[in-house]
């Protein structure tokens, strides 16, 4: 049987007249990294909010660690970590000051985990910054700090590359793939930058309109993914001949952008269709085989849907 | 409840509303004491503690709360710490409890404060009368008052919670302390629950036809309807981000 650590039945929150978030069922399998991906207003951060008993469910019900948190809450808060949008904290205090507060009222106050974790995010190099003077950056990780200071199970993590530099979100990246592989903890996570996901994710769950369209691991995803080959030809017209002969319908099996024609369907034949075109006498400057990216496929997936 | 206390002094390191509100602690000695030295009104401990104990309670502590509680559980918001706080996870209802009690621990600070510049003032002007009996006396006597005035503070949280900046409850505060002023000596004084404090404290009470339990009353029914009221909505509202 599966272990879910997160499992949400017909989770809806409506604002007014308005449904947010409509019948989430949502599976986070423990140990996975679970890319939550949609677009601005899809109803994520909501959905995080219900999980985090920040905002209450209109209806609907949400087990985490096959639990009800109205029932363990206390239990449950405590194995969880979190960043919801940019991190709170109190501006007239250090890094230090704002951790210590947090684990001194969890009950867990130690200044060597606080300092370890600061120094795991690079800002044991800022002891007497206020946070108040904190970039973006810093506060993102000072956020992440405090999501992973007291060794969650469960870490839900709302956009947490936001104000990142490169070298920033790459360290960030690491050190939750570290998280989740060695030591095993489960990750939600919602990005707008879909190659982040991709890069980390195991499981992506497409939300748009506050509809969970589907979870797709991402072995699944990679079948799905849409792949093509790309010819960039000197005679485009002849070309279209060609594929007229071979009754290849454009827009259907090809599409053609300038003198480029991208074939969606007998890839395998690749070679056979270059060998054609050169013997027509066409140069041929490019084959490629693509395919596309998790930002084409969530695009498409989204307008199909 | 003592660790949330202590996360809560820490959280005022560096901040300046602290140092304010004990400047403004200070700030009805010193008016009284310019009074006696500038304009010789009265030369007695006696009449500078009665004095500073009635412009404060019933006048400077009721826009200085005001701005406390404001400050307290505004800044939550503002600073979008309570997301964090809540998460860790705290419950909502000890979280409400432990800021009123951090409430009641400033305003017992200030109280110790504006008692003790009082005897400093009165010192360096020379007053007569001075004894430790009478210090006592008045520092209770504001103490008491304060701590009553502190239980009326209650509709400030839900004040506080719903319009989360620190402009209505100071617009609040300086209201209440016109209306204070405007009341007192009138015989419905003991019906407005921010007079009924210093009313009680001083013993002025006995002025008034209405007995000193309807004005307890009336104190205990405002702290009660501010705290239900605090308290459902704060735990039933959604956490704004």
């Amino acid at each position: 049987m599966v272990d879910y650590v997160i499992k949400t039945n017909q989770l809806s929150k409506t604002y007014s007249k308005n449904k947010v978030v409509d019948s989430v069922n949502m599976h986070v399998e423990r140990g996975k990294i679970y890319g939550l991906l949609g677009k601005n207003g899809a109803g994520k951060t909501t959905t995080m909010c219900m999980l985090l008993n920040l905002t209450y469910p209109s209806s609907g019900e949400i087990f985490l660690f096959g639990k009800n948190p109205k029932k363990h809450s206390d239990e449950l808060y405590s194995k969880i970590g979190s960043i919801i949008e940019t991190p709170g904290f109190y501006e007239n205090l250090t890094a230090y000051e704002n951790l210590k507060i947090i684990s001194k009222i969890r009950g867990d106050f130690d200044p060597y985990t606080i300092n370890s974790v600061l120094k795991m995010v690079n800002l044991d190099q800022h002891g007497s910054k206020q946070f108040k003077d904190f970039s973006l950056g810093m506060k993102q990780r000072l956020g992440i700090a405090a999501a992973i200071m007291h060794s969650p199970e469960l870490l839900i993590l709302d956009e947490p590359i936001n104000g990142l530099d490169p070298f920033g979100i790459k360290e960030i990246r690491d050190l939750l793939k570290r998280l989740s592989r060695e030591f095993g903890i489960t990750i939600l996570i919602s990005s707008h930058i879909l190659s982040e996901i991709e890069n980390i994710a195991d499981v992506i769950g497409f939300m748009d309109d506050g509809v969970l369209i589907e979870e797709i691991s991402k072995e699944d995803l990679h079948d799905r993914l849409n792949k093509f080959v790309e010819f960039e030809v000197s005679d485009i017209d002849l070309a279209l001949n060609i594929f007229k002969v071979l009754e290849l319908k454009e827009n259907e099996d090809f599409t053609v952008s300038g003198s480029t024609i991208y074939l969606y369907t007998h890839l395998s034949l690749r070679d056979k269709f270059n060998a054609l075109f050169v013997n027509a006498g066409i140069d041929v400057g490019k084959v490629n085989l693509c395919e596309e990216n998790l930002e084409e496929f969530f695009t498409r997936f989204v307008s199909n849907n | 409840m003592l660790t949330f206390i202590e996360m809560e002094f820490l959280k005022l390191k560096r901040s300046k509303i602290f140092l304010l509100s004990l400047m403004g602690a200070i700030l009805p000695p010193l008016l009284m004491f310019i009074a006696v030295t500038a304009f010789g009104e009265g030369n007695t401990f006696e009449l500078l503690f009665t004095n500073v104990n009635m412009y404060t309670s019933a006048m400077f502590s009721v826009l200085i709360f005001a701005i406390i509680i404001s400050y307290l559980f505004g800044r939550e918001y503002n600073e979008h710490t309570l997301k964090t706080m809540l998460t860790i996870p705290v419950s909502r209802s000890k979280f409400l409890v432990s800021k009123y009690v951090m409430f009641l621990v400033w305003i017992v600070i200030l109280t110790v404060v504006t008692s003790f510049s009082t005897l400093v003032f009165g010192l360096i002007a020379g007053l007569e009368g001075f004894s430790l009996m009478l210090f006592i006396d008045s520092f209770a006597r504001l103490l008491y008052a304060n701590v009553l005035l502190f239980l009326t503070f209650s509709p400030f949280v839900f004040i506080s919670l719903f319009i989360t900046n620190m402009v209505p409850a100071m617009v609040g505060g300086a209201g209440l302390a016109l209306v204070n002023l405007m009341v007192y000596g009138q015989n419905w004084a003991p019906f407005v629950p921010w007079v009924c404090p210093y009313l009680i404290a001083s013993g002025e009470i006995a002025k008034y036809s209405t007995s000193v339990s309807v004005a307890y009353g009336v104190i205990l029914a405002t702290f009660l309807i501010g705290m239900i009221i605090s308290y459902m909505y704060f735990t039933k509202k959604d956490i704004t981000l």
